[in-house]
């Protein structure tokens, strides 16, 4: 029935990332999970942040928003407000969605909304030439950190999990057909679904490359992990170094925020009257 | 026997202060009197001195008086503070528990009523808060009301907590009502005129005026951060959620509660914000973003003392040119000013049809004075017919099945374009942040940037069509010419009658829709040789700038008030003379 294929995207705008950049890795993945629910350009609409990911929206034919840097979640949660039966993704940076956007990214996760967030974390300001992201690893050095970074990074996963997201996962740009499938499971959970995923900056960063990556990544779902504990995915969440875990690291099903809204048990926002029936009582009140 | 009287009662924050005032007005303007309630608090819980003054009248006025004519004191340092503005004759209540008083102690010829408040509420069995529903019983005999007028409104305030509260309150308000009849014997000097009751009246702050306005007018999505004076808004939205199919959603700083609403906007519902200057400042890069997207938004901002958290419970009129100039970058906006409850219905309303109809966004600017105050409404001011019109927003059967939707067209002459939403069948576009073309995509390019800004700032001439004129109120031909705009107005229009009982003549030139400015009406107003007086709750003259910016008139004389209290129109009179 669905015709929609990874060429439905297409628009008259070619990617303008360096050569080898993970967001092209993100992107082909992100088409085909669309493609393969039957997403179309109609079907949804995605929210992009500001920074190299942003960009994408150019290179995506299905409703957009190109969102101010750092406020791409509570754009996405009045979106679904308004209309929950439309599927709302996110597209977001570390230095977008951690850094300007931190605030937000807690408080979305502990309402729950039905909002899919794919953070593209590589380290670094890619858009203003390469300063460190809030996810930056201490020692690393870049133009605003010449001695390497000094704070602590922040662990998205780990935040979260605590802050209340009810899908946490790891991908990879350098695993196309892992992340495809991990952003279909993302996109198909029923609440805040959050992926971080790694890629190399491939102009800013000389250190964390693909074989860096592809040296240490492993697939959580091989050693027979099951994603249902959420202290257990805390400790996957802070394994970093000689081994990085991939893969879904925690999901469980609890009400949406859209589902705790009574003016939403029948019908979306949109699609209600504007006018009120039962003025008298309205005004009564006040007599 | 008087047609109108004004009182105060003050106490402890925590002793019902707020909760007595509304009562008595309730009471009164069931009854068919007119009515209006200010308060006064700091930004406390407990403690602290809190005040709430209602002026009571058989005719319609505009504004409060500065004269006290009844005192109700719940403490002993409510008559301290307030005594000096006591009127030749008033009377004061109070507790001889709380400390004696005698005639000498005040400058003025007062008749002192002890009501033994604490007694009263230990033999009715209740609690010391209740002290309050003594003195409104009391303050029913000193007006020379029916008890019943007080009785009815206990009852359906308390209606929800069971018969019994229902009882134990009555009972108590009788014992002060009783006190009073029994002690002073006689009528006192403040017995209120009969009136006649024409129709239903609402007792209703300008924030929930601004709810019931939006509710009125289609409003779906509210996300607002909770800030004085815009709280009651808040709780009438949360409360009517359900009733009204609404969602309102407390967002974690006003940065996400304006990118929410927008978000609700882009989603096709009517979506609001509610604020005050701090919580704006934070929006300001939001609104940018909306005039950038063109997309309808209604902003409520409630204007409180600034700068920074200032005197966050007290009132001001200081955020015109910071509403008329937020944001980065250059986009069209329409700022609206009401000056009472009644118009902070109709002008939310018409906000949301402004926002729609030009994909704008659109302010109502409120202050603490019309939000927390209590205002007489006729029901009939809201029961109108509601016009809705949503602008240019497409239904999906119109858009053109070829993919050539084009949200952002330039084409229209107005630069109004049709506006699809997320989710329809071919009317895919991208919102977007940077400058763009027509479908929404990126550019940088010199003839398209112009193009597009071009497109948004046409809309100011459409705008044009739909502004309007500052109001005149009073003789045309006066020698006096006040100036003003949003709440100032009806201490103004009460000065102008005082003035006229003084054999002057004076007429107000009032602008409640603000901007774009309508410089061409304002110039002819404004421009006869009149004596021309700005009156404004601000330091700069801030309505006076926009004025000589948009005109070239210099208003010289100036009545400038800024220490966060009520404008009286007793202190208009002593600016004039």
């Amino acid at each position: 029935m669905s015709s929609i294929t990874a060429d439905t995207f297409k628009t008259s705008f070619l990617p303008t990332w360096c050569p080898g950049c993970g967001d092209f890795g993100i992107w082909m993945s992100f088409k085909d999970a669309l493609a393969k629910l039957g997403i179309g350009t109609d079907d949804g609409v995605v929210v992009y942040g500001v920074g190299c990911h942003g960009n994408m929206y150019d290179w995506m034919k299905i409703y957009g928003v190109a969102a101010l840097h750092g406020r791409t979640l509570p754009v996405a949660q009045g979106l679904k407000l308004a209309n929950h039966k439309l599927p709302v993704i996110v597209i977001s940076g570390d230095g977008d969605g951690l850094g300007e956007g931190g605030n937000h990214f807690m408080h979305a996760a502990k309402r729950n909304p039905d909002i899919t967030v794919f953070i593209h974390d590589n380290q670094v300001y890619g858009l203003t030439t390469g300063q460190a992201s809030p996810t930056a690893k201490q020692g690393f050095k870049t133009k605003s950190t010449p001695e390497g970074v000094v704070d602590e990074p922040i662990n998205p996963l780990a935040l979260a999990l605590t802050a209340g997201a009810t899908f946490v996962a790891r991908g990879f740009a350098g695993d196309p057909p892992g992340l495809t499938a991990l952003m279909m499971a993302a996109i198909e959970h029923k609440g805040f679904a959050v992926v971080d995923i790694l890629q190399p900056c491939v102009t800013f960063d000389r250190v964390h490359t693909y074989p860096w990556y592809r040296q240490r990544v492993y697939k959580l779902e091989s050693e027979g992990y099951t994603p249902d504990n959420k202290l257990k995915a805390m400790e996957k969440s802070m394994e970093w170094g000689d081994k990085i875990p991939l893969g879904i690291l925690y999901k469980e099903e609890k009400p949406t925020s859209e589902d705790r809204e009574p003016a939403l048990a029948e019908k979306p926002l949109v699609e209600q009257p504007l006018t009120i029936e039962n003025l008298n009582d309205l005004l009564n009140e006040y007599i | 026997m008087v047609q109108s009287v004004t009182w105060k009662i003050g106490g402890e924050a925590g002793f019902g202060i707020m909760a007595s005032g509304t009562m008595l007005c309730r009471a009164f303007s069931r009854a068919g009197y007119h009515i209006f309630a200010t308060n006064e608090y700091p930004s406390l819980i407990r403690g602290g001195h809190n005040l709430v003054t209602v002026r009571i009248a058989t005719e319609k006025f505009e504004a409060m008086n500065r004269d006290v004519h009844i005192l109700v004191a719940l403490n002993k340092e409510t008559v301290d503070l307030h005594k000096q503005e006591l009127s030749e004759g008033a009377l004061v209540l109070y507790d001889p528990k709380d400390g004696e008083w005698n005639a000498n102690d005040f400058s003025k010829k007062v008749v002192l009523v002890a009501v033994p408040l604490k007694d009263l509420v230990q033999q009715g069995r209740g609690e010391p808060v209740m002290r309050n529903t003594v003195a409104l019983g009391a303050t029913v005999a000193l007006l020379g009301a029916d008890f019943e007028a007080l009785a009815s409104v206990i009852r359906d305030q308390f209606r929800k907590k069971g018969d019994e509260v229902v009882s134990q309150n009555i009972a108590i308000a009788k014992a002060g009502y009783d006190h009073v009849k029994q002690t002073l014997g006689t009528e006192t000097s403040m017995y209120l005129d009969e009136v006649q009751k024409k129709e239903d009246q609402l007792v209703i702050n300008a924030s929930e005026a601004v709810g019931v306005g939006g509710v009125r007018a289609g409003l779906k999505f509210a996300a607002i951060y909770p800030m004085t004076p815009i709280n009651a808004l808040i709780t009438y939205l949360a409360d009517h959620a359900k009733q009204f199919g609404i969602v309102y959603k407390q967002p974690e700083d006003e940065i996400a509660g304006i990118n929410m609403a927008i978000g609700a906007s882009l989603g096709g519902v009517r979506s609001m914000v509610a604020t005050s200057g701090g919580g704006f400042a934070l929006m300001v890069e939001g609104l940018s973003w909306c005039g950038m997207i063109e997309v309808p938004l209604v902003i409520d901002l409630g204007m409180r003392v600034g700068p920074s958290t200032g005197m966050p419970t007290y009132t001001e009129q200081g955020e015109l040119q910071f509403v008329i100039h937020a944001g980065h970058g250059e986009f069209p906006r329409i700022v609206l000013a009401p000056a009472d409850a009644v118009e902070a219905y109709s002008l939310t309303i018409d906000a949301f049809n402004l926002a729609d109809r030009y994909q704008i966004p659109v302010f109502v600017l409120t202050d603490k004075y019309l939000n927390e105050s209590q205002w007489c409404v006729p029901k009939s001011s809201f029961s109108g017919d509601v016009v809705i019109d949503r602008g240019k927003l497409v239904k999906e059967s119109d858009l053109p099945t070829d993919g050539s939707f084009k949200r952002y067209d330039l084409s229209v002459p107005d630069g109004i374009s049709p506006r699809s939403v997320p989710g329809m069948k071919n009317g895919f576009f991208y919102a977007n942040s940077y400058e763009h073309d027509e479908v929404g995509h990126v550019t940088e390019d010199v003839s398209k940037r112009i193009a597009m800004a071009g497109k948004r700032f046409k809309k100011f001439e459409a705008i044009a069509r739909d502004g309007r004129p500052p109001t005149v109120f009073g003789d045309p031909e006066a020698e006096i010419t006040f100036v003003s705009w949003g709440s100032s107005r009806g201490p103004i229009l009460e000065a102008i009658k005082l003035l006229q009982a003084k054999g002057k003549s004076a007429r107000l030139v009032h602008f409640s829709w603000i901007y774009p400015f309508p410089a061409n009406a304002a110039n002819k107003l404004l421009s006869a040789g009149t004596r021309l007086i700005d009156i404004e709750q601000n330091a700069m003259g801030q309505l006076a700038l926009l004025i000589r910016e948009h005109t070239g008139i210099f208003i010289r004389e100036k009545l400038l008030k800024y220490d966060g209290r009520p404008l009286y129109p007793e202190e208009i009179v002593e600016r004039v003379s």
